[in-house]
C-alpha cells in the first residue's frame, strides 16, 4: 500500500475574470468577457459565471458572445496582470510541496503523497489559502494519479453549478477510480478526440466504463498502441510523475489572418514563415523536436490539427516546412477558406551546442558562459549532497 | 603523336592529375587530360582552373605530339590493363588516341590540345609554356608534407567563407608557419627553415586547404633528399610547387610534378587572440591509448552530435590520476572509457566533439600528447609531448552539452 500517491489538480475558477475583478470590484455579479475588441476578429478568453448563464463560453468569437449577451461588458485582456498573479498562487503551491508540475497560467499538478495529512484536507487548507490571501476562487481534484486527479476537478466543478465560482472539491479515494470514471462519457478521457471517440460509439462505447469492459487486446488491435494507453486510462491508471522540470514542451507559432485565407500560395507561404519563426526559437533555445504539428482554423472555428513524427529531432525551417505541407495538402481543398494557421514542434530534446572559437569575443558567449557556470556549480553542489544524503535530499523547482 | 611507356607509370601519372580534373565544369575541355609527347617525356596536365597539375613520365617518343581525352574513360582503363608497356597513338585527322597494350586495344575520341589552358611552369622541362616568375624558395619535402598533414585538416569545406578554407602560410625571418581552423578548431604548425631556402622576406599568404593536401599526397611518392621548389607570384596571387619523383628506375614513378594553384586573397583571422594562455589543469596521457578511448566513445557519439565527455581526475597521493571519456547515445545505450594520465593540477570536465579529437591525435606521431584546459566553455590545447613548445599546437572549442 505503500506506492499509492496522492496527487492534486488545481484549477483557478475563471482566472482572468477573477483578476479582473479584484481591480474593478464592480464587475462582480454582472456578466463580462475577458478577450480581444468586438469589432475585431477578438475571442473570448475568459468569461464571467453570470456571462455563461448567457451560453457565452471561452474561444468563441466576441462578436458571437455580444449576440448571446448583448448586456456583456468586454474587458480588453492585461496579460501581465493575470502571470503576476499566477506567479503568486503558484508560490503557495510550492510553500506546500516543491513537486509542483505548472501546466498553464492557472493550472498545476501538485504531488502531496509524502505529506502526512490527508490529501483531502490539503486541498481544503490550499483552496482557503488561496482565497484568503489572494482573494480567488479556485477548484481542485484529489486523487491517485493525474489522470483521475483532473477528470474529478473536471467533474466537480460541473456539478457546483450556480452562477458564481465553483469552488469545488471532488475526491476520489484510492480503489474506485474505475468505479468514478465509469459513468462518464468517453470524450472525458485524455486522448479521445472527436474522431477517436466517433470510432468508439460506432462500436459501441459511450462511456469511459463500456471502453474498460471492451477486451484491451481488442482494443490495441483496433487504435494500436494508443488502444492500449486508452484501456489503462479507462481503467483509471496513469503511472506519469508529477515532473517539476519546467521544460519547454514544445515550441509553435500561429497566426489569425486579418481576413480569412483561401489562397493557396498565400496559405503556403504563411505555412513556411511559421517554419522560420519556430525553427529560429528552437534554435535560440538550442532544441531540436520530432513532432511536427499542423493547427488550421476554418471559418466556421473548427479547429482541426494534424501531426506527424519525423525519424530525427530537428530544428531546421526547411524540415518543419516539408513536413507541415505533407501535413496541411490532404487537409486543405482548394479554394477553403483559413482563418488561422498555427505550425508547431513538440517532443524537443535539448542539442549539445558547438560554439566557435572566435564567439568567446562576444557579449552573448560570456552570457551564456556564465549561465553555464553557475548550472555546474549548482550541480556539483546537488551531487555533494546527493552523495552524502541520497538521492531525494533536492528536488529542481522552477526555474528562472 | 606516337610514344610508349609502361602501364604502371601512366595510372600513377594519371592518378596524381586526375584529382584536378574539374568534376563539373561547362567547359567540355576540363573534364579532360593533356597527353603531350616530347623530350622523351609524357606530359599529363589536368585543371579546374583553381589548381592545375602536370606530371611528366617516362616515356620512348617516337613522334611528338599531343592531345586531350576523357580523364575518367582514359583514367579507368588504364588502371584496368595489365603491367606492360603501352603504345599510344595519335590519329590527328579524326582526332582519336589508339592504345594498345597486350590483347588491349581501343579508340577514345578526344578534344585537340590547343583547346587545353595554358599552364605555367617552372620552365624546366617545357620551353613553350611561361614560366612563372617570383620569389622562389626551396623547402624540405618530407618537413612541408609533415606540416601540410598536422595543418591541413582543421581547414573549413564550406565554400561559403572561403578564407577558412585556407591555411595561412607565412615565412617569418628563419620560421615557416602553417594556421588553419574551421572556426572551432585551430592548428598551428612551426618550424624552423634551417638548411631550406626561405624566400628571404616575411611574407604571409593563405593557400587553399584542398591544394596543399594534394602537394602532400603527391609528395609522398616524391625523393625526399630533393627540396621542394616553391614559386610565389609578386602580386600573390598563385604559388607553384616542383616536385621531384624518386630516382630510381622503380615502376609506378613520375619524374617531376608541378602544382600551380590560386592564392586566396584576403585577411585571415587574428588566431593568436583565441590561443589559451594559461591552464588551469594539464593531462598527459599515451597517445595510442587516448586515440583508441575516442574512437570507442566515437561509435556511441556519432548519433548525438559526436559530443563525448571528457572527465579528469587527478591522482591520489603518488597515483596516476585519470581521463574519463563518455558517450551517450539515446537510442543505442553509453560507453564509459578510462585512460590513465598524468594530471598537473585540479579536476574538470570538458565536452569535445569526437571527430576533432581524432582528427588531430591521427596527426601526432609521438607517444604521449598533454592536454591543456582552464574551464568547460574555455577551448582546450593539445600539444605533442616532446616537440618544441611552438612547434605545434591544436586548440579546439568545447562543446555545451545539454544541461
Amino acid at each position: 500500500m505503500d506506492n499509492i500517491r496522492k496527487i492534486i489538480h488545481i484549477d483557478l475558477d475563471a482566472f482572468f475574470c477573477a483578476v479582473e475583478e479584484l481591480r474593478d470590484p464592480s464587475l462582480r455579479g454582472k456578466p463580462f468577457a475577458v478577450g480581444g475588441s468586438p469589432t475585431g476578429r477578438g475571442v473570448v478568453a475568459s468569461c464571467s459565471y453570470p456571462a455563461r448563464q448567457f451560453g457565452v463560453h471561452s474561444a468563441m468569437p466576441m462578436s458571437q458572445a455580444l449576440r448571446l449577451c448583448p448586456q456583456l461588458i468586454v474587458v480588453r485582456s492585461r496579460h501581465s496582470d493575470y502571470s503576476a498573479v499566477s506567479r503568486q498562487v503558484m508560490a503557495r503551491l510550492r510553500a506546500l510541496t516543491p513537486l509542483v508540475e505548472q501546466l498553464s497560467i492557472d493550472e498545476a499538478f501538485l504531488d502531496v503523497t509524502g505529506l502526512d495529512r490527508p490529501a483531502t484536507l490539503l486541498a481544503r487548507e490550499l483552496q482557503q489559502t488561496i482565497r484568503e490571501e489572494l482573494d480567488l476562487p479556485c477548484s481542485l481534484g484529489v486523487a491517485t494519479n493525474k489522470l483521475v486527479a483532473k477528470i474529478a476537478n473536471n467533474v466537480g466543478k460541473a456539478q457546483a453549478g450556480g452562477d458564481g465560482p465553483p469552488n469545488a472539491i471532488q475526491v476520489v479515494p484510492p480503489g474506485q477510480e474505475a468505479a468514478f470514471l465509469a459513468p462518464l462519457p468517453c470524450e472525458e478521457l485524455w486522448g479521445v478526440g472527436p474522431k477517436t471517440a466517433a470510432r468508439l460509439h460506432e462500436l459501441g462505447m459511450e462511456t469511459i466504463g463500456d471502453m474498460a469492459r471492451f477486451p484491451e487486446a481488442e482494443l490495441e488491435r483496433l487504435f494500436g498502441k494508443h488502444g492500449r494507453d486508452l484501456a489503462r486510462r479507462a481503467k483509471g491508471i496513469d503511472e506519469r510523475p508529477v515532473t517539476t522540470h519546467r521544460e519547454a514542451k514544445s515550441v509553435s507559432q500561429e497566426t489569425t489572418f486579418r481576413r480569412d485565407v483561401s489562397d493557396g500560395a498565400e496559405l503556403r507561404q504563411a505555412l513556411r514563415r511559421l517554419s522560420e519563426g519556430v525553427a529560429r526559437r528552437l534554435q535560440r533555445k538550442r532544441l531540436a523536436g520530432s513532432t511536427v504539428k499542423l493547427k488550421l482554423r476554418w471559418s466556421d472555428f473548427t479547429t482541426p490539427t494534424r501531426q506527424t513524427t519525423l525519424r530525427q529531432p530537428t530544428d531546421d525551417a526547411g524540415q518543419i516546412y516539408t513536413a507541415v505541407l505533407k501535413l496541411f495538402e490532404p487537409l486543405w481543398r482548394p479554394g477553403q477558406a483559413v482563418r488561422l494557421l498555427g505550425v508547431g514542434v513538440t517532443n524537443l530534446d535539448e542539442r549539445p551546442y558547438q560554439p566557435r572559437l572566435w564567439d568567446m569575443e562576444t557579449e552573448a558567449f560570456r552570457r551564456a558562459e556564465a549561465a553555464y557556470e553557475k548550472e555546474r556549480r549548482l550541480r556539483a553542489v546537488v551531487e555533494a549532497l546527493e552523495a552524502r544524503y541520497g538521492e531525494e535530499v533536492l528536488r529542481r523547482g522552477v526555474e528562472g | 603523336m606516337r610514344v610508349s611507356c609502361l602501364q604502371e607509370n601512366l595510372a600513377k601519372g594519371l592518378s596524381i592529375v586526375g584529382r584536378a580534373v574539374s568534376s563539373r565544369s561547362t567547359l567540355p575541355v576540363l573534364g579532360n587530360i593533356l597527353i603531350e609527347a616530347k623530350n622523351n617525356q609524357l606530359r599529363l596536365a589536368a585543371t579546374n582552373l583553381e589548381i592545375a597539375i602536370n606530371c611528366w613520365i617516362g616515356a620512348k617518343v617516337e613522334e611528338e605530339g599531343a592531345i586531350t581525352v576523357p580523364a575518367r574513360l582514359l583514367g579507368e582503363f588504364v588502371n584496368s590493363l595489365p603491367p606492360e608497356p603501352i603504345d599510344l597513338e595519335l590519329s590527328v585527322r579524326t582526332q582519336t588516341l589508339n592504345l594498345h597494350c597486350a590483347r588491349y586495344t581501343a579508340t577514345m575520341k578526344g578534344i585537340d590540345a590547343s583547346e587545353f589552358p595554358i599552364i605555367v611552369t617552372t620552365g624546366a622541362d617545357n620551353d613553350e609554356a611561361p614560366a612563372l616568375e617570383g620569389t622562389v624558395m626551396e623547402l624540405n619535402a618530407a618537413g612541408l608534407r609533415n606540416m601540410i598533414d598536422q595543418v591541413a585538416f582543421a581547414a573549413s569545406t564550406d565554400e561559403s567563407r572561403p578564407t577558412l578554407t585556407g591555411v595561412e602560410v607565412s615565412f617569418k625571418k628563419d620560421r615557416l608557419s602553417m594556421a588553419a581552423t574551421d572556426g572551432f578548431r585551430l592548428s598551428v604548425r612551426s618550424t624552423h627553415l634551417g638548411e631550406s631556402n626561405g624566400p628571404g622576406e616575411d611574407m604571409t599568404v593563405i593557400a587553399p586547404a584542398r591544394s596543399l593536401g594534394e602537394l602532400a599526397r603527391i609528395s609522398a611518392d616524391a625523393d625526399d633528399d630533393r627540396p621542394v621548389q616553391v614559386i610565389i607570384t609578386p602580386t600573390r596571387n598563385q604559388i607553384l610547387f616542383q616536385i621531384w619523383g624518386k630516382r630510381d628506375d622503380g615502376r609506378g614513378n613520375f619524374h617531376s610534378v608541378e602544382l600551380v594553384s590560386q592564392l586566396i586573397d584576403a585577411r585571415f583571422p587574428d588566431y593568436n587572440a583565441i590561443i589559451p594562455k594559461n591552464y588551469n589543469t594539464r593531462t598527459v596521457v599515451d597517445k595510442a591509448e587516448f586515440l583508441k578511448a575516442v574512437r570507442v566513445a566515437y561509435l556511441f557519439a556519432r548519433d548525438n552530435n559526436n559530443i563525448i565527455r571528457l572527465s579528469v581526475t587527478p591522482g591520489e597521493g603518488d597515483g596516476p590520476g585519470q581521463l574519463q571519456l563518455m558517450a551517450t547515445s539515446a537510442e543505442m545505450g553509453d560507453a564509459v572509457n578510462i585512460i590513465d594520465a598524468l594530471v598537473e593540477g585540479e579536476g574538470m570536465e570538458i565536452a569535445f566533439n569526437a571527430k576533432y579529437l581524432i582528427d588531430v591525435l591521427s596527426q601526432i606521431d609521438q607517444t604521449q600528447v598533454v592536454l591543456e584546459t582552464t574551464q568547460g566553455t574555455r577551448p582546450g590545447a593539445i600539444r605533442p609531448l616532446g616537440m618544441g613548445e611552438d612547434e605545434f599546437l591544436h586548440v579546439i572549442m568545447p562543446m555545451q552539452p545539454p544541461r
